[in-house]
């Protein structure tokens, strides 16, 4: 078996230190390991989005990123959008346009579109289908998902 | 009528909307116990074997491995399936697809599990597979079960289709081949079992039925159903994929060998080769129409390929079979629907449910015979419009809640608005217009269902609501919510309802059959009102007033200035909670079988659908412009809810339509989400328009039906009949991948 090897990660902005062994990925790291349970895992081969998390402010499919290679990095779970139960606007905004139905997909869509929004503040309807087209859904259709993103962009860029 | 609501009708998002945002929904593979096992399961790599020995020895000695069991392990019956039980949960002879189950590993660690797994030594004898449902049906083909590979045949006869096809003025046919369908929730299968102190067995589980996975468990146990208690966890999606336990199965089997909790979660590609799909459907129909344009005969034959099992094999069958005429009066019907057996992984129910297939076929018929007689693809549809007098195909008549003839009108309109827009393709580019329509009898068509609801008024003006129908995404605890608060008169937020558990929730039967809000939200509804009931009498008394004069609002009764908290109420008769049990079983009668006649519904939703596509004459591929949904839900409870269900479901017709498709080679041929491909955000047309029709439903909860399938239900046939209007060749094989219409854009080329 491989030995674990440690590694040191800034996670939702708390310092973490772990024995993680060489073929672990990071969302098994952090489902398992670290009970951060609100990623989820829809298919281990990068192809549904629901694992996205931010790494270093991206968004990446942690079932492809090794547990190892976030040493020294910083990564942002669902968990870590929230402050004090106070949810960040795209949250509230996802809720309020009806995005929510079984909700698998939707952390890893929050922060997909999260990471999308930081690199561009006002995206077209064409960006945001882009952006979110690794992020699969089944229940919703994505259209109001798309429209949820495109008012929190305007609500980000302070336009309500 | 218009009647004034506090809280039905009112858009409201899903009562763990916020919960799940915050990625604390708590899903089955989020909850671990202490001392837990991993389990895997070792599958059958060919489709057809006899297994001559399995040798486990080696398998049990790798390091952190604590069992490893077969067939001979299970103490009780070792059989499975949804409806028919004939799936072995662990195959002990015979293997019928590649991904049958032989043997479960547990141990300490996936990684352990997953190196001993190799370490089982089975002999298989490979016997003859068959694949093709078709050939299936020819003597001397391999037999995948004895008995014949026929697993149903389902008979649909009404008037006479010689006379009809004698009258008639133009008469079409064709043969129409849809795919094998994969669910694709994003949530994989996950189940943990635990045995206490007891020896009773608990259950945590991802799926549909909470009631089923215990049956299936205590079958298997040899356990009264009363000591095993299934909790379904958040439900990451089923669309009738989640109804047959197997994973459930396992974890428990484990969890009674072992006495340590078990946890099974299927990763992906397990899902997809082991789990069964929606039928691929091999359709001939005929279907004539007489000089004014009245459907006058239909003939048809339906081959479902139930794969290795039948499970509910029967029942799709019968739903294809009794919707074959759609939402048209034809007054000659014959219809022979077969299930037959093959050795592909096994089908069974999904969203749809038969009707998708059909509907395809039917609608494309339609469009050619309005050609032949030179009609307006609408005009002969409208011409043929069931209404409240004309019997559909199981002789039923809907006296009520039908608005065909209004969403036909409707889709005039439409279409017309788009017509215009025919003549913007660009060059090499062609354009297309489809309509499509159907209907769905809600709930179970073989038998009548029944749900049960029980609903407790608490005295600080709380209430519970404990039904067996599970949500899975589709918002049904929030609908059961609203109903109670609507009827005792008290907000949502002071509402728990709880369908998760079977030591709470009774059996209502599955989640499924689009059947939920129509059986259970009338359930809520009469247990609730039997409750208000009881309540507005005892304010009466107090108050000297009739019953009808007292009002009950936010847990209090009052009567003019006089006024009473329902604490206050509750103890002056030493009561300290009103339970109230009701039950709905709506009149049905089931479709007799040699004829297929009968009133197998309560209720029917209707949906009509207009496409306008795009397609590229030198790739094939097709591009949804503009897409007009068009749903028939009696009376919105939630149209939050409603809307957002009828997106989901077109687009999982879309992909139907377009790129999913199951593929056979040996066994699941495309198991990732990289190769069996479901609609991105990318794939959504430009423009789509949700329209509910609101027509109540006398016998539904405040008037509404169900209506989650129906969404999807006419989205093949739409996309076919637009892509065949644009390219100028009948489309009859789904999906149409861009390789499949170029080859029709050639085949057109060569004529």
């Amino acid at each position: 078996m491989s030995r674990p090897r440690k590694i040191r990660v800034v996670i939702n902005g708390q310092k973490v230190e772990a024995a993680v062994t060489p073929n672990q990925t990071l969302a098994e790291f952090l489902r398992y390991q670290l009970a951060l349970t609100g990623t989820k895992e829809g298919c281990d081969t990068g192809d549904c989005g629901a694992c996205t998390v931010l790494l270093d402010g991206k968004a990446v499919n942690s079932c492809l990123v090794l547990a190892v290679e976030v040493e020294g990095r910083n990564v942002t779970t669902i968990e870590g959008l929230s402050s004090n139960g106070a949810l960040h606007p795209l949250q509230q905004i996802f809720i309020d346009h009806g995005t929510v139905q079984c909700g698998f997909c939707t952390p890893g869509m929050i922060l997909g579109a999260k990471a999308l929004l930081d690199e561009n503040a006002n995206p077209t309807e064409e960006d945001i289908r882009l952006g979110l087209a690794g992020n699969l859904c089944r229940c919703t259709g994505y259209v109001n998902i798309v429209k949820a993103v495109g008012a929190a962009a305007k609500f980000l860029r302070g336009g309500k | 009528m218009s009647v004034a609501y506090q809280v039905i009708g009112k858009s409201m998002p899903r009562t763990d909307a916020r919960s799940k945002v915050l990625g604390q929904a708590q899903y089955a593979d989020d909850l671990s116990l202490p001392r837990m096992l991993f389990v895997k399961v070792l599958r059958s790599p060919h489709p057809h074997a006899r297994i001559r020995g399995i040798k486990t020895s080696a398998a049990q000695k790798q390091p952190g491995i604590v069992a490893v069991l077969t067939a001979k392990d299970i103490p009780g019956e070792n059989s499975i399936g949804p409806i028919i039980k004939d799936q072995a949960i662990l195959c002990a002879d015979l293997v019928h697809y590649a991904g049958d189950a032989v043997a479960l590993v547990a141990g300490e660690t996936e990684q352990a599990v997953e190196a001993a797994l190799e370490r089982i030594e089975v002999d298989y004898e490979e016997l003859p597979a068959l694949f093709d449902p078709l050939e299936a049906l020819e003597p001397g083909a391999p037999v995948v079960h004895e008995g014949g590979n026929i697993g149903t045949h389902v008979k649909i006869r009404r008037g006479d289709i010689e006379t009809g096809f004698r009258e008639a003025a133009a008469v079409v046919e064709g043969r129409f081949i849809t795919p094998r369908v994969e669910h694709a929730y994003i949530e994989p299968e996950v189940a943990l079992a635990a045995v206490d102190a007891q020896g009773d067995v608990s259950v945590w589980s991802s799926t549909q039925y909470t009631h089923l996975d215990r049956e299936e468990v205590s079958r298997m146990l040899g356990l009264p159903q009363s000591r095993v208690r299934v909790r379904q966890m958040v439900t990451g999606g089923g669309f009738g994929g989640k109804l047959n336990p197997h994973a459930q199965c396992y974890a428990a089997l484990v969890a009674w060998k072992t006495g340590r909790p078990a946890k099974v979660h299927y990763h992906r590609d397990e899902s997809l080769i082991a789990s069964y799909k929606a039928h691929p459907y091999v359709i001939d129909m005929k279907l004539g129409a007489n000089r004014d344009g009245k459907l006058s005969a239909i003939d048809a034959r339906l081959v479902g390929n139930t794969g290795a099992y039948l499970f509910q094999g029967r029942a799709v069958i019968t739903k294809s079979g009794t919707h074959v005429s759609g939402i048209y009066y034809i007054p000659n019907i014959k219809t022979d629907a077969y299930a037959v057996y093959t050795n592909s992984v096994p089908c069974g129910a999904m969203r749809g449910y038969g009707v998708p297939q059909v509907t395809f076929a039917l609608e494309a018929l339609i469009d050619e015979l309005a050609g032949k007689l030179g009609l307006d693809p609408l005009e002969l549809r409208m011409r043929n419009a069931l209404d409240t007098t004309l019997p559909n195909a199981t002789g039923q008549v809907m006296p009520a809640s039908i608005p065909v003839k209004e969403m036909l009108a409707r889709a005039k309109a439409s279409v017309d608005s788009m017509r215009p827009l025919l003549k913007e393709a660009a060059p090499g580019r062609k354009r297309g217009i489809g309509i499509g329509c159907s209907s769905r009898g809600i709930g179970s068509i073989r038998k009548a269902s029944r749900s049960t609801a029980v609903v407790s008024l608490h005295p600080d003006g709380s209430a519970t609501v404990a039904c067996g129908h599970v949500d899975l995404g589709q918002g049904s605890d929030t609908m059961m919510a609203q109903v109670a608060a609507e009827e005792l008169g008290l907000d949502v937020d002071r509402v728990r309802v709880i369908t998760n558990d079977t030591a709470v929730s009774p059996d209502c039967e599955s989640t499924s059959a689009s059947r939920v809000t129509y059986l259970s939200g009338n359930a809520v509804r009469f247990a609730a009102a039997k409750i208000k009931t009881r309540v507005l009498d005892l304010a009466a008394r107090e108050f000297g007033c009739a019953a009808d004069e007292v009002k009950m609002r936010n847990g209090a009764v009052a009567h003019r200035e006089q006024g009473l908290s329902l604490a206050a109420l509750f103890g002056k008769h030493i009561m300290h909670i009103i339970t109230e049990v009701a039950e709905n079983l709506p009149a049905t009668t089931p479709p007799d079988p040699e004829t297929g006649q009968g009133n197998p519904a309560g209720t029917y939703n209707f949906n009509v659908h207009v496409a306008l596509v795009e397609v590229d004459e030198a790739t094939g591929k097709i591009e949804p412009l503009k897409y007009l949904a068009m749903g028939d839900v009696g009376k919105m409870l939630n149209p939050m809810s409603v809307e957002g269900q009828m997106h989901g479901g077109l687009m999982m017709g879309m992909g139907f339509a377009l790129s999913e498709e199951v593929k056979i080679d040996r066994g699941v041929a495309n198991s990732t989400f990289g190769t069996y491909l479901i609609p991105t955000t990318c794939d959504v047309p430009r423009e789509v328009i949700v329209d509910v029709i609101e027509d109540p439903e006398p016998t539904g909860p405040f008037g509404a039906k169900g209506f989650a399938e129906g969404s999807l239900d006419p989205v093949g046939a739409t996309m076919a009949n637009a892509v065949s209007n644009a390219i100028g060749v009948r489309v009859t094989q789904l999906p149409m991948t861009g390789e499949r219409v170029h080859q029709l854009l050639r085949r057109r080329g060569d004529t």
